[in-house]
Order: structure tokens, then C-alpha cells, then sequence
């Protein structure tokens, strides 16, 4: 129980990496505000299970981070319902892999809309609830090919490298409130944005991994767990790999 | 409670860091082989005390790790309990602060013998057994000077390069033996070993550099410790995690 009586915000909820946060976090005694980017009753089902099971408040937030509209109309209602937040958790993402000729400037602008863009947005709001608090901890995601690179991904790649800097910049001028930045970079997870490669690929890529396995969503909430908790109260500005030992 | 079940093996546990990382392995469940260069009474007691209060194993081992053969003797002892490693941290080091061309190959050397060459002895003892588990996590300690340029660190921050190079190293040939090796590089840290090597004004100079202008506490870097050898980092190896209050040169 790393994180009785705190509230941690999430987003990209729904499915793979931020499912298993969700989780994780809830069975570690957080409150939740779980931002999705659309109702589903599976996913409904699951969070009013898990909330009876922990004990912990679950509470759902629609909107999709493409449109900035939507997010500040939830980022008010949070403030609005005088919710504090003591954990922001970026993981909501996407990519659209392209070689880099190829690659339009739309499909490079939609990925980092939603992978940088919005999720700066959302820091803005969250951190200034945080600075009213005077303490908090945001995880920002990022990714080991923002700094190997990755054949077909410069526009996910360049995204998550912005984030890199931004998180590190954050840390910078957010410290002297007692907010910790820092972010992750996943190498190969076992996602549904993994599962779209081709089988035989995706055995090449993992004979690249020392570990000679792909991580799991789990491994990775296990380290933002690290990260949210007081576990880690003296780092920030970091970006820690979860690769298996590919780095 | 992270390491329910787990058996360590620290060194340097006598003051300072490794001694906060025995109490918080013990808190989080683990049984501890707590080693130290010199037997002393309150040693004993406090590691008697430490497992009763935390219903763990704790047992002191004495021996200088720069002797090849009580650190061989230490292991025996380890081997003779016929219990799995899980976890091997390796703390114990020493500090040497002057200036490049002021520094002897004698202090040079010294320097290396303790922080990088026991270090490896010690842990090719323990990999031995890691590899026949099939599995384990090992624990570096390196240095935010292995890692930034800080003038007078030379031989310092060489020798803990060296034990964060050998740590990725580690990591690759270990990783199909499910063994994780990681190095944790903290930063200043609130311990003897600062207040003995550093005047307060260059402890203030360090503290203004980083983003959260304090000294970190040892339990800080403890914290890290767990993390890295519990299983919330099942999928981190290789890893060099820098816990410096986000020091910036």
C-alpha cells in the first residue's frame, strides 16, 4: 500500500498500460480519476469492480486528447469538484509509423497533438492544483526510441523525445513547489500498439532484448509506482528505461 | 512489504547508506546478510534487534572486502546456509577527494581496490549461485560523480564510472539468467562520508545545484534500493537510476 490517501490522475485508462496503472494504483490505496477517451461498458464494469474490491474511489473522466476543448472542460470539472491530485500519470499515446519520406505533415502533427501537445495541457492544469498543494509527482511517458530512434517512427519518436525535454524543464521550474517530473521510457511492451507488428518482426525485435522477452503492461506500472510513491522522493528530472536491458 | 521472502546480501552496512538500506530491506519483509568491515557490539545488537522487530533474519558478517580471503571465508558462510541470493547490493565504498595531479597511484589504486575490484570479486562469488537459481538482482552503487565532472573526483568518479560501465555490462551477459544488475548514482547525500569529505560551504555549493536544493537522506537512497530489487522492476535491467534531488552541473 505505497499510496494511501493519495489521488492520482490517468490518462489513457481504457487499455493496456494505463489499465494495468489503474489497477496497480488502486490496489496500492489511491483514488482515481481515470480518463478515457470514450465510455465503454467493459471498462465501466471493470471500474466499479475494482473500486468494491480496493475500496479506493474510482472516477471515470470522458474526453478525447485530440480536442482541447474537451480537455479543459474535464481539467474545470476536476478543479471544480475541488479534486486535489497528488499523482498526474501521462500515458494516453499513439503512433503512426511511417518512413520519414513518407510521412505527411497532418499524420506528423496528429501524433504529436496527442502525444505532446495535450499532454501539456493537461500538466498545465493538474500542475497548478499542484502548486497550490505545494507537493505532487507527474510521470510522463516516453520511450526508449526517443533516444535509440527507430526506423518509421520519426514522428512517435521526435514526440516522445519532446517529452524528454519537457519533463526535464518541468522538474526544473516545478521543484520549488515540492513537485517532483519525471518519465519512463518502455522499450518493446506487450501492447495492442505492439501487437499491430507483424509476428516475425516482432520475434526479431525481441532476440534484440538481454531479457529475450517483450515487458509487460504490469513491469511498467510497476515502475510508475516507483515513481508516484515516496519511494522516490529524491529523484527527479529522470528518465528511467523499462527495456529489458536493450539500453 | 516488497521483499517478502527475499534474501540480501549488503555491504557496507555499518553507517550511512547501507546501514538505512538494512532497515528498510528488513521493513520490506526481506532476510538480510548484513556485512561490515569491523565487529562491534552495537552491530550485533542492532541487527538482533532489527530481525526481532521485524520477525527477519539478520545476520552480521564481518570481513574487509579488499581481503580475498575473509571475503571467501564470508561466502562459505552464505553457501553454508544453503538459502537462495535473491539480491545482492553492493554499498560498501570509499571517498577520496584532490585534485588530478595531486593524486597518488597509490590513493589511485586504493581507491579502485575497494570501490570496483572487491566489488567484482564479491559479486562473481554471488553470480555463481545467482546462475544456478536462475535468478536475482544485483545492486551497484556508482555515483552522480561517476556521471558529471566534479573537480577533485577524479580517482572517485572514475572508479564509480567503472562500476556503472560494468553494471550494463552485467546486464546483458546475466539477462537470459533472469538476473537484473542495476546501479543506483546518488547524488549529495546527508552521510558521514560527505560531512567528513566535503566543507560545508561546497556541501551548500552541491545543494544549490540541485532542482530540489536539499541533501538527500540515505533512507532516499534505500528507497531506491527496494524498488530496484523487489519485483515492481521485473523489467529493469541495465539501468543506472540517478537519485540526486535532480542534479543539474
Amino acid at each position: 500500500m505505497l499510496l494511501r490517501g493519495k489521488t492520482a490522475l490517468i490518462t489513457g485508462c481504457l487499455k493496456g498500460i494505463g489499465y494495468e496503472a489503474l489497477q496497480l494504483f488502486a490496489r496500492n490505496g489511491a483514488d482515481i480519476l481515470a480518463c478515457c477517451q470514450h465510455e465503454d461498458p467493459v471498462f465501466e464494469e471493470h471500474r466499479q469492480k475494482l473500486a468494491a474490491e480496493t475500496g479506493v474511489t474510482i472516477t471515470p473522466y470522458y474526453f478525447d486528447l485530440s480536442n482541447a476543448e474537451e480537455i479543459m472542460s474535464a481539467m474545470k470539472r476536476v478543479a471544480a469538484e475541488k479534486r486535489k491530485v497528488d499523482i498526474l500519470l501521462n500515458i494516453a499515446g499513439t503512433t503512426e509509423d511511417s518512413l520519414f519520406h513518407m510521412t505527411t505533415m497532418a499524420s506528423m502533427r496528429r501524433v504529436f497533438e496527442i502525444n505532446f501537445f495535450s499532454q501539456m495541457l493537461v500538466s498545465q492544469y493538474v500542475s497548478k492544483l499542484m502548486v497550490r498543494q505545494k507537493s505532487g509527482t507527474i510521470i510522463n511517458v516516453s520511450s526508449i526510441t526517443a533516444i535509440d530512434g527507430n526506423v518509421g517512427q520519426t514522428s512517435y519518436s521526435a514526440s516522445k523525445a519532446a517529452l524528454i525535454g519537457a519533463t526535464k524543464t518541468l522538474a526544473s521550474e516545478l521543484a520549488e513547489y515540492n513537485i517532483r517530473v519525471n518519465a519512463i521510457a518502455p522499450g518493446i511492451i506487450q501492447t495492442d500498439m505492439t501487437a499491430a507488428i507483424p509476428a516475425q518482426t516482432f520475434e526479431k525485435l525481441c532476440s534484440r532484448i538481454p531479457m529475450g522477452r517483450a515487458g509487460l503492461p504490469s513491469e511498467v506500472a510497476g515502475v510508475m509506482l516507483f515513481l508516484a510513491s515516496d519511494l522516490s522522493s529524491y529523484v527527479t528530472g529522470q528518465v528511467l528505461r523499462i527495456d529489458g536491458g536493450i539500453g | 512489504m516488497l521483499l517478502t521472502g527475499k534474501n540480501a546480501i549488503i555491504t557496507g552496512c555499518a553507517r550511512g547508506i547501507g546501514r538505512r538500506m538494512l532497515i528498510a530491506f528488513a521493513e520490506n519483509g526481506a532476510n538480510v546478510w548484513a556485512c561490515c568491515r569491523t565487529r562491534t557490539m552495537e552491530f550485533d545488537q542492532f541487527c538482533e534487534d532489527l530481525g526481532k522487530s521485524n520477525s527477519a533474519r539478520i545476520t552480521p558478517l564481518y570481513f574487509d572486502i579488499t581481503d580475498g580471503l575473509k571475503m571467501k571465508e564470508a561466502v562459505k558462510t552464505i553457501l553454508a546456509a544453503k538459502i537462495s541470493v535473491d539480491v545482492l547490493v553492493n554499498n560498501a565504498g570509499i571517498t577520496y577527494n584532490a585534485l588530478y595531479q595531486m593524486t597518488s597511484m597509490d590513493k589511485m589504486r586504493e581507491v579502485f581496490e575497494v570501490n570496483f575490484f572487491a566489488q567484482v570479486a564479491l559479486t562473481q562469488y554471488v553470480v555463481k549461485l545467482m546462475v544456478r537459481q536462475k535468478s536475482g538482482s544485483i545492486i551497484n552503487i556508482s555515483s552522480s560523480a561517476a556521471l558529471d565532472a566534479n573537480p577533485g573526483r577524479s580517482a572517485y568518479g572514475a572508479s564509480k564510472a567503472a562500476v556503472a560501465c560494468m553494471t550494463r555490462v552485467m546486464a546483458h551477459e546475466l539477462a537470459e539468467q533472469n538476473i537484473r544488475v542495476n546501479a543506483i548514482a546518488p547524488g549529495i547525500t546527508d552521510t558521514d562520508m560527505v560531512g567528513e569529505s566535503m566543507t560545508s560551504a561546497a556541501i551548500e555549493e552541491a545543494v544549490e545545484k540541485t532542482r530540489l536544493k536539499r541533501l538527500g537522506k540515505p533512507s532516499e537512497i534505500a528507497d531506491a534500493a527496494v524498488f530496484l530489487a523487489s519485483d515492481l522492476a521485473s523489467y529493469v535491467t541495465g539501468e543506472v537510476v540517478r537519485v540526486d534531488g535532480g542534479l543539474r552541473n
